[in-house]
């Protein structure tokens, strides 16, 4: 007894207990949940069996009935869309503004900064303003493109299901391209300067420095990016609670929002769960290349 | 000469980015100041030409705002206190040690920290309901939430104990502190302005946090602020100044301690998210 106190309070108890109530923590409240999740797909879940734990199995029902709803296959093609649509929106426009930072002016830091204000704020708000400026008829993006002669007639961007999930892609792309672009100046300024002395010495013009030193020394960095991306966008819920909630008819849906709509408005929990698990299996085979492609420093 | 030149057009041209950038945020507060038909014009006003100020108050009291920042105000505490609590020592042995556990336990914390709320939250809904916990809806969510930002916290904080000197804690054993003391006197100390500038974002971000409570949280006088802001917005409202007023008076304490603390959490977000 005497011993085990003593390793508490001066040896490695003291580091065992540090970590094991937190990760018994995450385990409880994620873990397990997880767990619950992958066993929830496989049973029936109704408003009476929701309230016990031994619910009837039925398999591979779930799944079947899942792919077989008339909606699934348009609701992945949307997440599809808006995953690879925001992904290179957030990366380009971000690294093209962390290049023009890069170049190092008095207050560029501070400005670069200042651009992270859309990541912290609540992405329900960032949803509202979103949803006036692209309203149809009174709405100051449309105005502008008129102004600029790019549209003729007012786009419904919330209403047309042409345009409905594009109106959610450029609300995301504005939200997470600040982060692209601190997370990618800090991967430009860990480049050696002499490299593109080296180059210029050489006579490699912009152009040739971009593409055979940046980008090669950047190639770890933008796996993460990218893969974080995936990450982030795949979490993506409050810009579609507050711009178009997945209409008009599912034309702006995406798996993440469809499994929250199924569990919470139709309370198919069943369903909810199976979408769920499916999604899920995506974003760890992403989070498994983020580790990856950030290896190197986990391990120093 | 040119170079002074040079810089003045680079800052010019980040003016006019910023200024682009940040459009939304100064239309969210032209908008909250224009009357109904000034919201409607054609073409908009850029400037309000009669700015209404006493909107705010009256958003204030007629959509019962001081309960939905209280609700939130108690919900991001909560959370970030759950998550100071037990994430500190969790991060500070996690950067102290270097072994193949170390790097089990990392990999299990980051995989953790990608799981999307909304899917999420269909077994922790049914899980919370079964054992009762639904009772305590806000309650409820702090737990949620902690779960969610801890393993973000944890990297976080991990980089700044990566930081503090391994001399000086070893330097105080030396000197007969227990590892208690040496953990609580020097290690801490040293890096409590990477706790402090993480337990901020964690509390942005749980400030305006909204899957959880939403599905969570049923009775009116408990929801948070975001939910608040979602009932306000009717698929057809047309009273967008005053959800712009309500939007304003939300995110506008989160951006002041942005703007102060810029500097900070931005250098403490990349330290922290890359590594």
């Amino acid at each position: 007894m005497k011993r085990l106190l003593s390793s508490i309070t001066d040896g490695k108890g003291f580091d065992i207990l540090l970590v094991a109530f937190p990760l018994g923590y995450l385990f409880l409240m994620s873990g397990l949940p997880l767990l619950y999740n992958v066993l929830m797909s496989f049973q029936e879940v109704d408003m009476f069996s929701r309230g016990s734990f031994w619910r009837p199995f039925v398999g591979l029902k779930n799944y079947r009935d899942l792919f077989a709803m008339p909606e699934t296959l348009p609701i992945l093609y949307n997440t599809g869309i808006f995953v690879v649509a925001s992904i290179a929106g957030q990366f380009l426009l971000g690294f093209g503004l962390a290049l023009f930072f890069w170049t190092n002016f008095p207050g560029a830091t501070w400005l670069r900064g200042l651009f992270l204000v859309s990541w912290v704020m609540p992405g329900l708000v960032v949803g509202a303003i979103w949803n006036w400026i692209l309203s149809g008829d009174f709405g100051v993006l449309n105005f502008l493109l008129r102004e600029t002669g790019i549209i003729d007639g007012n786009i419904f961007w919330r209403s047309d299901p042409d345009f409905s999930l594009w109106a959610v892609i450029i609300a995301n792309i504005w939200l997470g391209m600040a982060f692209n672009m601190i997370l990618l100046s800090v991967g430009l300024s860990a480049i050696p300067k002499d490299l593109y002395e080296a180059a210029e010495l050489d006579g490699a013009n912009a152009f040739q420095r971009f593409w055979t030193i940046t980008l090669p020394m950047m190639r770890s960095t933008i796996g993460a990016i990218i893969s974080l991306g995936l990450i982030f966008t795949l979490q993506q819920f409050d810009l579609f609670a507050a711009i178009t909630s997945g209409g008009p008819n599912n034309s702006s849906n995406v798996t993440q929002y469809w499994a929250w709509d199924l569990s919470f408005r139709q309370y198919d929990f069943a369903k909810g769960a199976t979408i769920s698990v499916i999604m899920i299996i995506f974003v760890m085979f992403a989070s498994v290349v983020y580790v990856r492609s950030t290896r190197h420093e986990v391990r120093g | 000469m040119s170079n002074t030149m040079h810089n003045r057009l680079m800052l010019i041209i980040a003016l006019i980015l910023a200024a682009v950038y940040l459009f939304p945020l100064y239309w969210m507060y032209i908008t909250a100041l224009k009357t109904g038909s000034a919201m409607f014009a054609t073409p908009p006003q850029f400037w309000p030409s009669d700015p209404q100020w006493q909107i705010y108050g009256d958003v204030w009291r007629s959509r019962n705002m001081g309960r939905y920042m209280v609700n939130s105000l108690v919900i991001a505490f909560g959370a970030v206190s759950l998550i100071c609590v037990l994430g500190v020592g969790c991060a500070y042995v996690l950067a102290r040690y270097r072994n193949v556990w170390v790097d089990i336990g990392l990999f299990l914390i980051l995989m953790l920290q990608v799981l999307p709320a909304s899917l999420m939250i269909t077994p922790i809904f049914v899980g919370f309901s079964q054992i009762g916990l639904l009772a305590s809806p806000r309650f409820a969510v702090i737990l949620a939430i902690a779960a969610k930002s801890m393993p973000f916290f944890v990297v976080l904080v991990r980089a700044t104990f990566m930081s503090v000197p391994q001399e000086l804690e070893e330097a105080a054993l030396v000197d007969g502190n227990s590892r208690i003391g040496a953990f609580w006197h020097i290690v801490l100390p040293l890096a409590r302005n990477g706790i402090l500038v993480s337990a901020i974002l964690i509390f942005m971000q749980a400030f305006g946090e909204f899957v959880y409570s939403k599905s969570i949280i049923q009775a009116v006088e408990l929801q948070p602020a975001s939910v608040g802001l979602n009932s306000f917005m009717g698929p057809n409202t047309n009273e967008w100044n005053n959800i712009m007023a309500y939007a304003t008076m939300y995110v506008t304490p989160i951006l002041a301690i942005f703007v102060l603390l810029q500097r900070r959490i931005v250098s403490g977000l990349t330290s922290g998210a890359l590594k």
